[in-house]
This record gives structure tokens, sequence and C-alpha cells, in this order.
């Protein structure tokens, strides 16, 4: 459990900075905002409590807010995150299954992993647009503006998984 | 009391969710009126420094066009120079500035954009100038192809910008042509168009046509470059034009920004709160 500090601790930053200084600063389109870091949450380990992942739910992205000029809407949004995981973890997983200590694609598999992801994702992002826009005027446009950025970003999410993930899977005797 | 306990211990979860997710609304929603700028203020500063360095690297990459677009600039300016002008009166006397005919209005403080976005629903622009250059809220931004924004918080060194692409943003614009004027605003969309209101329906007006800052707000000079009209059209029921502006400013390209010191700006802030002390 010790050594996953220094690695969630690595990821954290690595996170922070591709999404500051890469998806917040490209500018695909109106449409396409693609957000990664709620992967950060999104990889603790499965044991973390649940208080543990709320609190650093809420300052991680408050972290965010800091470098991207939006006071609290991320923090709400990766703390929401991080309320729901427990519950979307016991959804999607079969009964009797085998863990690993965090989650690991090459351990729980693509498919299991895009629909934890996706369904995250579209949270996450759901959330957040609409606390930006503070409006539901313009629906459609969020809407769609929601469903886009998704994808788009589970898709970066799945690549950095590929590229960052050890491929050993350590499993509990 | 026991109850009570138990009810705590058994929610406790659930109650440090809704207590921290209503501080999240705290924040967001406060700063909502660019009043209350400890936070920004803070946060500015720390963003800054890591923007700073990133445009620091990423600047190379751009450096023709950078050097294009400060050419193309300076050209135009040579243009104004009295130098490059005939004059054509052969015999009169020329008036100088010797009596102190003119005083300076408005300074403008250059400065260089190190962050930059476009496509939230509120974009923040930062600087690397700050209250150290002379730098204060409400001051207003623009580059050579149209306004740009308006500080919002300044720091030492930098300054957080709100875009025109705000939907906090407003700006008195004009048309150039029969000087009729009404507020703009971004419509949240499209980050090349701006909504016109408030132009009167029997105004001549036509696609094309150049729309300038009226100079009616301490924020911009007159006759600053913001677009030309996209389209316009009429509702039986109101008796004002809608007007789409097409911006003049590339807000994905933006490289170096001035900001606007007005001077006047005290004494307009003066008469301001006379006028309404009597209402």
């Amino acid at each position: 459990m010790i050594s996953q500090i220094p690695v969630n601790l690595l990821r954290f930053f690595l996170l922070l900075m591709m999404q500051i200084l890469i998806f917040s600063n490209i500018n695909f389109s109106s449409f396409i905002n693609p957000y990664v870091f709620p992967l950060f949450i999104l990889l603790l380990p499965f044991e973390t409590p649940r208080w543990l992942l709320m609190v650093l739910g809420f300052f991680s992205g408050l972290a965010l807010d800091i470098f991207l000029g939006s006071t609290g809407m991320h923090a709400a949004a990766c703390l929401l995150i991080g309320y729901l995981r427990p519950f979307l973890i016991s959804i999607i997983t079969p009964k009797g299954t085998e863990f690993e200590i965090s989650p690991n694609i090459y351990g729980q598999g693509l498919t299991w992993f895009a629909v934890y992801l996706g369904v995250a994702t579209s949270l996450y992002l759901g959330f957040y647009f609409l606390m930006e826009a503070a409006t539901f005027l313009n629906f459609f446009f969020l809407l769609i503006k929601i469903i886009l950025s998704a994808i788009v970003s589970v898709a970066f999410m799945l690549i950095f998984l590929y590229l960052f993930s050890s491929k050993k899977v350590r499993r509990f005797a | 009391m026991y109850n009570l306990f138990r009810f705590f211990l058994r929610y406790h979860l659930f109650i440090l969710f809704i207590s921290l997710e209503f501080f999240c609304f705290y924040l967001t929603y406060r700063t909502k009126s660019y009043n209350q700028a400890a936070y920004g203020n803070f946060a500015s500063a720390t963003s800054g420094r890591v923007f700073e360095t990133y445009t620091g690297i990423t600047d190379y990459l751009y450096l023709r066009r950078m050097s294009d677009s400060l050419v193309a600039e300076n050209g135009m300016l040579r243009q104004k120079l009295l130098e490059s002008k005939y004059d054509k009166k052969v015999d009169s006397t020329q008036v100088t500035d010797t009596a102190g005919r003119y005083v300076q209005h408005f300074t403008y403080i250059t400065a260089r954009v190190i962050h930059n976005s476009v496509n939230q629903a509120s974009n923040l622009i930062y600087l690397n100038r700050g209250k150290q250059q002379g730098l204060t809220r409400q001051m207003g931004v623009f580059n050579a192809n149209g306004i740009v924004g308006q500080v919002t918080y300044v720091t030492d060194n930098y300054a957080a910008v709100m875009s025109v692409l705000s939907k906090d943003f407003k700006v008195s614009a004009k048309l150039k042509k029969s000087e009729y004027f009404g507020n703009m605003h971004w419509d949240g969309i499209n980050s090349t168009t701006a909504t016109l209101e408030e132009i009167p329906k029997h105004v001549p007006i036509k696609v094309g046509d150049t729309i300038v800052t009226s100079g009616f707000s301490e924020l911009f000079p007159r006759n600053i470059m913001i677009g030309t009209v996209k389209k316009f059209w009429t509702e039986p029921d109101k008796n004002f034009l809608n007007v789409t502006v097409s911006l003049s400013t590339d807000f994905g390209n933006l490289s170096y920004v001035y900001v606007v010191k007005n001077f006047g700006r005290g004494e307009l802030q003066t008469l301001d709160s006379l006028t309404h002390k009597n209402d």
C-alpha cells in the first residue's frame, strides 16, 4: 500500500501538467474540450477509503481550478467522481472477480475500462459543463459538447493507460 | 442524542460529500461578480509563473508568425506618422503642441499573452504584466486586429484578462458610419462572432459595416476595431435590431496585446458617484 503513494503522486503531477499545458491549451473546437485529469481519481487503489477518495478528489480538482481559472468547478466535478466511484465499480464488476491493487488496463481488460471511463467521464463532463454554463439554455449544444468531449477524453485516457500501465498484473494471493 | 449521533455515523460520507460540494458551489458562484479577488489573485500568481515558463519554451515555435504580424503593424503605424503624409496646405501657420493644447488621455502598455483559451463558457487570458508595470483592474485590452478583453485580476507581475469570449463581458460599441451605439456581448458558442444589441430599427445598416468601440465606457478609447456586421434581422415585436458581429480579433492566435491606461478614469468615476448620489 505504501508503494502506491509515489506512483499516484507522480501520476497526479503528470496528468495535471498534461491537462493544463496540452489538453486545455490546444483549443480543438468549442464542441470538444477533452479532460484527462479525472483519470487520477479513477486510478486510485481499490482499497482507498471513501472519505479519502472524496478529499483527494476535492483537492486535486482545486489544484486544476487554480490553473484553469475556474474556481471550484473542477473541484466539484472531481468530488462527484470520488463519491460515485465505489458505486460505479460495484455495479460494473461481475461478482467474484479477483482484484489487483489498482485498476489496471491489463488486469480488468479493455471492455471493463471503456465502460468505467465512459460513464465516469460523461458524469464528470456533464456536471462540469452544466456548472460552467449555469443555465439549461442551449441545451442541445451542451449535450453535443458533453458527448463529443467524453468520446475524445476517453480515447486519450485509453492511450495514456496503454502508455503508462505496468504489464505485470499483481493479484492478491 | 444517541439517535443524532447514530445518524451522523451512518451518513458521515454523504454529509462530507454534500458539505464539500456546497463549498465548491460557494467558491464558484462567489467569484461571479469579479469583485472578490483574493483567490483569483493567488491563483493567477501561481499559474502565471507556470504559464510564463511554458510560453518561454513554445515562443520559439511561433517566432516567424509573430515577427510577421509585428512588421505588418509597424508598417501600418508608419503610415500614420506625420512624415509619411503630404501637406496640401501651402501657405499656412502650423498648429504646434507648445501651448499644451493636447494632453495625453490614454497610454498603452504592451504585454505578452502567456495563456489563452477560447472554448470555455468564460475564457481567461493571462498576461505577463501586473501591478508593478502599472496595470489595475478594469483596464481594456486590445491588439492590432481588435479588442481582446478587460483586466479582472492583477498580481505583482501578472494579470488575468476576461476575454471578449466571456459570459460577463460587455462593451459599448457603435456603427462607425452612423455613430449609433449599443451593447455588445458574446453568445457563448462560436469564438468568431458576438451579438450587438440596442441598435434602433430605423438605422441604415448593411452586411460588412464596421463596428468600433464607442468610447463611452472608460475601458477603451474611441474607434478601436471590434468587427464587421455578419448578419442582422428584425423581430416584429421588438424595436431593436439583432446584429451578429463577426469579430476581427483572432482569439485563437494572440501573442502581443496593448493594455489601455485611461488618465481620465478617476475623474469619470468621481463624476459617476456624484451623479448616482443624487438619484
